[in-house]
């Protein structure tokens, strides 16, 4: 059975790639030509941030004379991964659709290569982070387009008033507004007692351990700065070695001084728990802060977004990136890279940060000083370090640098959180690293 | 608790028995003790969807006693009344619904007048094996069918996936057989002297099944009617597996996928969709109840 | 029965021949009967016992489904130990809720019996709403009570001392929370079926059993039950099968969280099948479900004989 629908797959890829041929073609031919662009844009958590992005396309439509459909697909109960699964299955769907980090290298073999709309890009933004090569990437093609709505550093959003009642720290005083930071000892060590302090206060910090991206990226962030890995880049299993199970200790001693509930978090419940004003820190873009804005405006004003503790083997910050794919069965590719690029443009990227309220992140270097993050508030400057304006961390994924496919799988897994869980429930540690091995060899699955 | 039969017994045996009515009073006490708490412990999920409705997300989030409104507001409502994705979720369940309960009703009716009336071969093992299709859930089934519309989409072009007419596809098989399986308990009702009568006269199949079943066990319809609404408009898994974009989407799942956001602090909104969305059943039912529980209890009845 | 009034009035001849034919067809009813049932049988065939079966064969493929690899899917389950402790939870899911719905519903069903027959409808009214919400609306409501910050149950439970309890954050209190709003959702299911059950015990047995001096646990044990006992088989069976199916309540409430503590088959092969794009695994998976629907089905089978050789 199976023989036979490859073949029959292999026939209806030829007819399709022929009409679409057909389909474009008069679009190469003129500026003017008509047609129709179904796009998925990731449903952005700040209110009203998706306007922009729809002007965008809009007057882009307008002028090419392409009739354009939005949908925005929410991230939420992995809403958008579904649908990037089903339309892979389905072999159609959306002509641009946001992907999320590991998505790309997931289905690369049903994307469009981007490597025109790239260099052009890159030669009028500058050259795009690490974390957003290693992603977007595969064998020097360019799987999709990094896309700033969406993409995100997850650094620590604190609470400037508990930190210097409980913890002692004015987390202003080490990452001044408009000026580099003075951190050096913003490590994990200093983190660790912050945490205690704070828990002994009644506002422990709100990380959680679910199975989530906002958990799992900040495990990920603490694992790579003891150098620990659970797959190195060659492919290898690296679960049993020093460098994890110091970051196993670690994180052991860290939940202890985190909420009873904290494994069942969701990518919510940090926000909630920072609105509701009950911790002292979360690890969260400024959507957070966003909504504190609005609905809790006391606690708004005393949020500080900062850069990441330092540990043994250097300062990591988790970067989650977004990005544009168009599928390779998809049946107007040249309208599609024609919209990707006027995303792209620097004016177009500064629109959007500025209708997110300063939360996305784009990825190239030449646009990490916007104003916005420079002016928002209150407190004024309070987005300023959210940028790492300064390069003062290293911007990365968990599970990196293992190959995408594993790493994914690691990602989606949690296998990072759940490690922690297990060991803090009291699981001894080799057996929390033997389990860890196990699943990582599963994911070797092809 | 100590008697079953107090409401009919009790009137007449007062006299006689003084300490046994003592007790009947007791036990009435009791049961309406528990039926108090189990009431509560029925209620409280919906009644505080209707609280957290009414509040804004400033008052939710100020972490207030949360089982009191203080500054009682509608605008979670006309956010979402006038929200065209949310009255597209709406429009969505409600064709979804009434396209499956009629496809229902098509396919079990004559299959159940055949079935209880009509004797063919295979028709006894049919009409049992009807019933066991539910030995086969929908949480077994839809990943094969997943791969399976997949590659019809492949073969003939015809898409399935994240069109919201698949589930005018997938449903029956959630409703059919139950609806079936009642309409053959109340067909097997009708005294078989009164289709003889029609069938000498010279009335046709079909004209017997429409000029006197159903008639007769229409309130049977009814039900299966019912049952058939609710089922459709409360599936979760297969909208979520098949149906994916947000025009594509019926409320349930339309609800949990976009209203809730991970870093917005829309509870208010939340609860009120979970409310509009439980209204259409709880509106049928309050007025439909007899005949809902009917439906529900026609196998016990007869068992 | 209008048209059989109807006909005589045209032509006599016309009419009887046409009635002969009309006979003929007829007499072939079993023809008929097929075909008045056929979409039954197309639709059962087509989209349950098709795909159950194309379940079969995807759970024989590899991950990327383009080679046969045998039972290897189920091999590398079995090393897996989260699969047992899906398993497992399974079982515990189904079995403690569907004996608490049956154990609450078979209490609740007797204390609406038990009251004055004109205050019965209301209460039943009362007591169904559960059943009636569409369950993912429901448990939407109970994530909302149990939620980490702003759990309305915590804040109550405060006043007493007591808490906060991570309702869905502890293996245990999550296990806890999900069979609750399972046993919630279910329970007046069972009130209802055995409310018309208890309706059609005759009146005359319990009237002998207090002339006999039988107490009301006698009178539940030795009459009520064995009245009831067919209904009970038949809707204990039922929910389990539904209960050990579930999928929206576990989704919703802990998504299988945490550590996996409360995954049931339907939640795990979602997650593996759909949302890690491993089809393969994912349909080894739901196919743990069948053993036990099995044994369902052989009990099921068997009242519906027994049933059948009664009528």
């Amino acid at each position: 059975m199976s023989r036979r629908k490859l073949s029959r797959r292999q026939f209806v890829a030829a007819t399709a790639l022929s009409s679409a041929a057909l389909i474009t073609a008069p679009y190469v031919r003129g500026a003017h030509a008509a047609g129709k662009l179904s796009i998925g844009f990731w449903d952005h958590w700040v209110p009203g941030a998706n306007k922009a992005s729809t002007d965008i396309v809009n007057a882009w439509a307008e002028k090419e004379k392409v009739e354009v459909q939005i949908d925005y697909i929410p991230s939420q109960g992995n809403k958008n991964l579904l649908t990037i699964a089903a339309e892979a299955q389905a072999k159609s769907g959306h002509d641009i659709l946001a992907m999320p980090t590991w998505w790309p290298h997931a289905q690369a073999e049903l994307l469009e290569p981007m490597n025109d709309v790239m260099e052009g890009l890159i030669k009028q933004n500058g050259e795009p982070n690490g974390t957003v090569k290693y992603l977007g990437q595969s064998k020097g093609k360019w799987l999709a387009v990094p896309a700033s709505v969406g993409s995100q550093i997850k650094g620590p959003c604190s609470r400037i008033d508990l930190m210097k009642q409980h913890a002692g720290i004015d987390v202003q005083a080490l990452y001044p507004a408009g000026a580099a930071p003075k951190a050096d000892n913003w490590t994990l060590d200093t983190f660790l007692k912050a945490a205690e302090a704070c828990h002994k206060g009644g506002v422990p910090f709100g990380i959680g351990l679910g199975e989530t991206s906002d958990n799992v990226d900040t495990a990920g962030a603490i694992f790579q700065s003891f150098g620990a890995a659970l797959v190195d880049e060659k492919g290898n299993v690296t679960v049993k070695t020093d460098a994890v199970r110091q970051a196993l200790e670690f994180y052991k001693k860290l939940i202890s001084f985190l909420p009873p509930d904290a494994g069942a978090w969701d990518d919510s419940s940090n926000n909630k728990w920072l609105v509701s004003g009950r911790g002292a820190m979360v690890m969260n873009p400024p959507s957070a802060w966003a909504v504190a804005k609005r609905d809790a405006p006391q606690v708004a004003e005393q949020c500080w977004t900062h850069g990441f503790p330092a540990g043994p083997k250097g300062r990591y910050a988790p970067y989650l990136s977004y990005f544009w794919g168009t599928w390779s069965f998809s049946k107007n590719k040249e309208a599609a890279k024609s919209v990707l690029r006027a995303l792209s443009q620097a004016d177009a990227i500064e629109k959007m940060c500025v209708a997110s309220g300063g939360y996305d992140l784009p990825c190239y270097e030449k646009l990490t000083m916007l104003k916005v993050w420079q002016e928002e508030g209150p407190p004024k400057g309070t987005l300023y370090h959210y940028p790492n304006p300064h390069n003062h961390q290293t911007l990365s994924i968990a599970a990196a640098p293992a190959p995408p496919k594993i790493a994914q799988q690691i990602y989606t897994q949690a296998t990072l959180t759940k490690m922690c869980l297990r060991y803090h429930k009291g699981e001894a540690m080799e057996n929390v690293l033997a389990w860890a091995e196990g699943e990582c060899e599963g994911f070797m699955r092809s | 608790m100590t008697t079953v039969t107090v409401d009919k017994a009790a009137p007449t045996r007062k006299v006689k028995y003084g300490s046994m009515s003592r007790d009947r009073a007791w036990a009435l006490r009791w049961s309406y003790f528990f039926l108090v708490i189990f009431a509560i412990f029925s209620l409280t999920p919906p009644i505080y969807m209707l609280i957290t409705s009414l509040k804004s997300s400033a008052e939710i989030s100020a972490a207030t006693n949360p089982w009191w409104v203080f500054h009682p507001t509608l605008e979670n409502y006309v956010g979402l009344l006038t929200s065209n994705q949310f009255l597209r979720f709406f429009w969505n369940s409600a064709i979804v619904s009434i396209f499956v309960v009629t496809i229902t009703m098509l396919i079990s009716v004559p299959a159940a007048f055949a079935l209880a009336r009509m004797r063919f071969w295979g028709s006894a093992t049919l009409a049992t094996g009807v019933f066991l299709t539910y030995l086969i859930p929908e949480t077994l089934l839809f990943i094969p069918l997943f791969k399976m519309f997949a590659v019809i989409g492949d073969w003939t072009g015809i898409q399935l996936i994240n069109r919201w007419y698949v589930l005018l596809i997938l449903y029956p098989t959630l409703t059919v057989p139950f609806c079936t399986w009642i309409m053959i308990g109340y067909f097997a009702s009708i005294p078989k002297e009164l289709d003889e009568a029609a069938v000498i006269d010279g009335a046709s199949w079909l004209q017997t099944l429409t000029r006197i079943f159903i008639p007769v066990a229409f309130p049977g319809i009814i039900a299966a009617t019912i049952f058939a609404f609710t089922v459709s408009w409360a599936q979760f898994l297969y909208p979520l597996v098949f149906t994916t974009s947000t025009d594509q989407l019926v409320m349930p799942v339309g609800i949990i996928t976009s209203l809730i956001k991970g870093d917005v602090f829309n509870w208010g909104q939340i609860m009120t969709g979970a409310l509009l969305g439980a209204a259409p059943p709880l509106i049928i039912y309050a007025f439909l109840m007899d005949y809902y529980i009917a439906g529900l209890t026609a196998g016990a009845t007869k068992g | 029965m209008a048209d059989v009034a109807l006909q005589p009035n045209r032509g006599a001849a016309q009419a009887a021949r046409k009635r002969s034919s009309l006979h003929k067809m007829l007499k072939r009813k079993s023809t008929v009967a097929f075909l008045m049932t056929l979409p039954l049988i197309l639709l059962i065939a087509t989209l349950v016992i098709y795909p159950a079966f194309y379940a079969l064969h995807l759970a024989t493929l590899n991950k990327s489904m383009q080679r046969f690899v045998g039972l290897s899917n189920f091999e590398f389950l079995f090393r897996r130990e989260t699969f047992w402790l899906v398993v497992k939870q399974s079982c515990i899911f189904a079995i403690t809720a569907v004996v608490f719905k049956a154990l609450l519903g078979f209490i609740i069903a007797h204390f609406v019996h038990n009251i004055p027959a004109k205050g019965q409808r209301k209460w039943r009214g009362m007591l169904l709403v559960p059943w009636v919400i569409p369950p993912a609306m429901s448990t939407l409501a109970w994530l909302w009570l149990f939620d980490p910050s702003y759990s309305a149950f915590n804040y109550t439970l405060s006043f007493f001392g007591i808490g906060p309890i991570p309702w869905t954050g502890d293996a245990m209190w999550a296990r806890f929370s999900v069979i609750l709003v399972n046993i919630w959702v279910g329970a007046p299911f069972f009130m209802i079926m055995y409310l018309a059950a208890l309706k059609s015990v005759p009146e005359q047995l319990y009237e002998a059993a207090a002339i006999d001096g039988a107490n009301w646990w006698q009178r539940i044990w030795y009459v009520t039950l064995p009245m009831m006992r067919n209904i009970i088989a038949i809707t204990t069976l039922f929910s389990l099968i539904v209960t050990f199916a579930n999928f929206d309540i576990v989704r919703i409430l802990t998504a299988g969280g945490p550590l996996d503590h409360t995954h049931i088959f339907a939640t795990w092969a979602f997650r593996i099948g759909i949302e890690g794009s491993d089809i393969p695994l994912g349909a080894s998976v739901s196919l743990f479900m069948v053993p036990i629907l099995a044994i369902a089905a052989i009990f099921i089978l068997r009242d519906i004989n027994k049933r059948g050789n009664e009528a």
